[in-house]
């Protein structure tokens, strides 16, 4: 299991120190939301993951300024970062609007967009024919198998009520 | 050899059949992100009421060991664990397909899994009444000292990044604090959001961090997602047989360790896929290749995440405890059908546990072809699929999949939030499994941390709670151990080297 870092300056882990500077504001707020609790039994297990994250962020950012280790090169920005921030409006975007379209409507655009996003061939006539059919397949199948075999609600939409 | 005149009863053309079908449904089940063995039993269980009990049994075991095993082909082909105890899978899995022996892997996965099942249902047939004392000598302050063990394990396992494994280890027990308190019923973290009342669902978090990611990434490149072969090589099965005969002393050890942490209600799977992969690796002559695609490492945690099927079964039908959701679900089947659980439940319902026991390695046999075939066609179609139907089917089936766990469309939400943090998190060195693992043992940790605490408390004695008994400091002691062995053994080499050198 290797993870990949992006090498700061002078070969420092800049990335990560960053990380765990947001990882410390993390465990204040949570460290001050449990103050508003009254009962031991729901404070004290959080307080110590909480002291325990900012002991070891503490511990990793004066690792890294006492002994500078060039991380390993990552691919942060390898590839189109337009289709990465589309793929994840496509999805959020299907997952608000569920309620109203409806879990077919919504899976079928979804479904497009994406595939429109993460098309690097070129359009020819039968791709153009065959993969909304496949898209719309898939949808449906799906939607069969959750909801006639497996009984799950899945989203009607409201504005066809 | 106990209740051996029941494998005849095991071996009826209609259970032979309910094996199969089992098999077959949760290998498949088991494949599909989202899509768990517990929902797929769940289902069944009305079905299963106008059958004997055996073969009821036998119907539900067969599901939930196909499940298991299916949940490695996302962790190899999509890096994606199916379930929590495939996440280790994804640590050599996934290279191995990278480099185009996804086929090989997948089926190093099928063998291992079978052996794994077996020894599992070896020990359940053998040594369940012994076995089962194991769970009870376990308290709330051991199960706290597991669930940290088996979070610096997956932090010791983040490769040179010891102290950032911890920090996810710890984000991910804070996400798992998240909505109401499993003891005092607080409501914490939410800051004033309904949509976070109900916390995160450990599956939709799972989904999250490892498969939105892995598709975030694949969108953004036209490179292929798999290294693609064209000569074909069918199913490997020769090549996999001799590194699985190579390694058998692996497979036995992983089963052997996946059947006995397997016994522990709730924190044995997944942990045991992780005991195991760390032992292979301390022991392995080539373990500075784990990580990039070793095949002892898928073999490790599939077989023992396998072997907790049966060591599950062990609590369930002995003590009427389930090891897992699935055997909750099993067990309330099986007090439908009148079956009493308990200690005498081998002596007074004989005919139907040792039936369902024959029944379960009748269906850990039959998973072998059955893994094999559903396996190639798996990775074929993976590898073979382009890559704008790939990424849209994908990402359609965590969408629905994500979904139907609460029915909840604010889970889909988190899981897609979670995804996106965790791809920045994972380009600043931070992987996803300690986070993972993190939640899924919060609220196991969070609830033996308190107990034990309050029972400190109320003695005066919290010092000797949680550091004074036996079973405590033996997992302590492996916790240091796997926290510091790394180190001390870099050390000693390098020393080693330079005395060598000289």
């Amino acid at each position: 299991m290797r993870t990949e870092a992006v090498p700061g300056a002078g070969g420092r882990d800049l990335g990560g120190m960053v990380a765990c500077a947001l990882f410390i504001l993390l465990a204040v707020v949570a460290l001050w939301d449990t103050t508003s609790m009254t009962d031991s039994d729901s404070y004290v297990f959080p307080r110590t993951v909480a002291l325990a994250m900012i002991v070891f962020c503490l511990a990793y950012v004066g690792w890294q300024l006492l002994w500078p280790r060039s991380a390993e090169a990552g691919t942060a920005t390898a590839g189109s970062t337009p289709r990465r921030v589309g793929l994840v409006l496509a999805m959020l975007g299907a997952a608000a609007l569920m309620p109203w379209l409806g879990f077919v409507i919504c899976g079928v655009v979804a479904f497009g967009s994406i595939t429109v996003l993460a098309m690097y061939d070129t359009w020819t006539p039968r791709r153009l024919l065959v993969y909304p059919l496949v898209g719309m397949a898939v949808v449906v199948g799906f939607y069969f198998l959750f909801a006639e075999l497996l009984l799950v609600p899945l989203p009607l939409g409201t504005v066809f009520e | 050899m106990p209740g051996f005149e029941y494998l005849l009863d095991a071996l009826t053309p209609l259970n032979i059949l309910l094996a199969l079908g089992g098999v077959i449904a949760g290998t498949v089940i088991g494949s599909l992100p989202g899509l768990t063995a517990t929902m797929a039993v769940a289902v069944l269980v009305p079905v299963t009421f106008s059958m004997a009990p055996a073969s009821a049994l036998i119907l539900m075991g067969a599901i939930y060991t196909g499940a298991i095993y299916g949940g490695a082909y996302a962790a190899i082909l999509l890096n994606t664990p199916g379930t929590p105890s495939a996440i280790a899978t994804t640590f050599d899995g996934f290279p191995m397909a990278k480099r185009g022996d996804g086929d090989l892997a997948v089926t190093l996965a099928c063998l291992a899994s079978v052996s794994g099942g077996l020894v599992g249902a070896a020990f359940l047939l053998a040594l369940a009444p012994p076995l089962a004392t194991v769970a009870l000598a376990f308290g709330p302050v051991e199960y706290f000292w597991l669930a940290v063990f088996g979070l610096t394990l997956i932090s010791a396992l983040s490769e040179g990044n010891l102290l950032k494994g911890l920090i996810g280890a710890c984000f991910g027990l804070l996400l798992s604090g998240v909505g109401v308190a499993e003891i005092s019923a607080d409501v914490r973290f939410t800051f004033g959001s309904q949509v976070l009342l109900g916390g995160i669902e450990t599956v939709s978090a799972l989904i999250g961090l490892y498969c939105v990611p892995v598709l975030i990434d694949l969108v953004a490149t036209p490179d292929r997602h798999l290294k693609v072969t064209h000569a074909p090589r069918g199913f490997r099965l020769a090549e996999a047989l001799t590194i699985s005969w190579r390694h058998k002393w692996n497979l036995l050890r992983s089963s052997v360790i996946g059947t006995l942490v397997g016994i522990l209600p709730g924190a044995g799977g997944s942990i045991a896929g992780l005991v195991a992969y760390s032992e292979a690796r301390r022991v392995s002559r080539r373990r500075e290749h784990f990580g990039q695609g070793e095949p002892e490492g898928v073999q490790a945690t599939e077989s023992a995440n396998n072997a907790t099927v049966g060591g599950g079964f062990i609590p369930t039908l002995v003590l009427g405890i389930p090891g897992t959701p699935p055997d909750a679900v099993i067990l309330g089947a099986l007090l439908i059908q009148g079956v009493r659980t308990g200690p005498n439940l081998f002596t007074e319902e004989g005919s139907i546990v040792y039936t369902f026991i024959y029944g379960l390695f009748l269906a850990t046999i039959l998973m072998l072809p059955a893994g094999l075939v559903i396996g190639r066609y798996a990775y074929k179609t993976i590898v073979t699929v382009p890559k704008a139907m790939l990424v849209p089917t994908v990402a359609f089936m965590t969408l629905i999949g994500t979904y139907s766990i609460r029915n909840s469309v604010s889970d889909v939400i988190i899981m897609i939030t979670l995804g996106v943090v965790g791809w920045i998190l994972n380009r600043v060195g931070f992987s996803p499994s300690p986070i993972v693992l993190g939640l899924i043992l919060g609220r196991i940790a969070e609830q033996g941390f308190v107990q034990a605490w309050i029972i400190g408390a109320a003695t005066e004695n919290l010092t000797g709670m949680f550091f004074g008994r036996p079973i405590s400091l033996g997992i302590i002691a492996f916790i240091a151990l796997s926290l510091f062995y790394p180190m001390v053994r870099a050390r000693w080499v390098g020393r080693r080297r330079k005395i060598d050198a000289d």
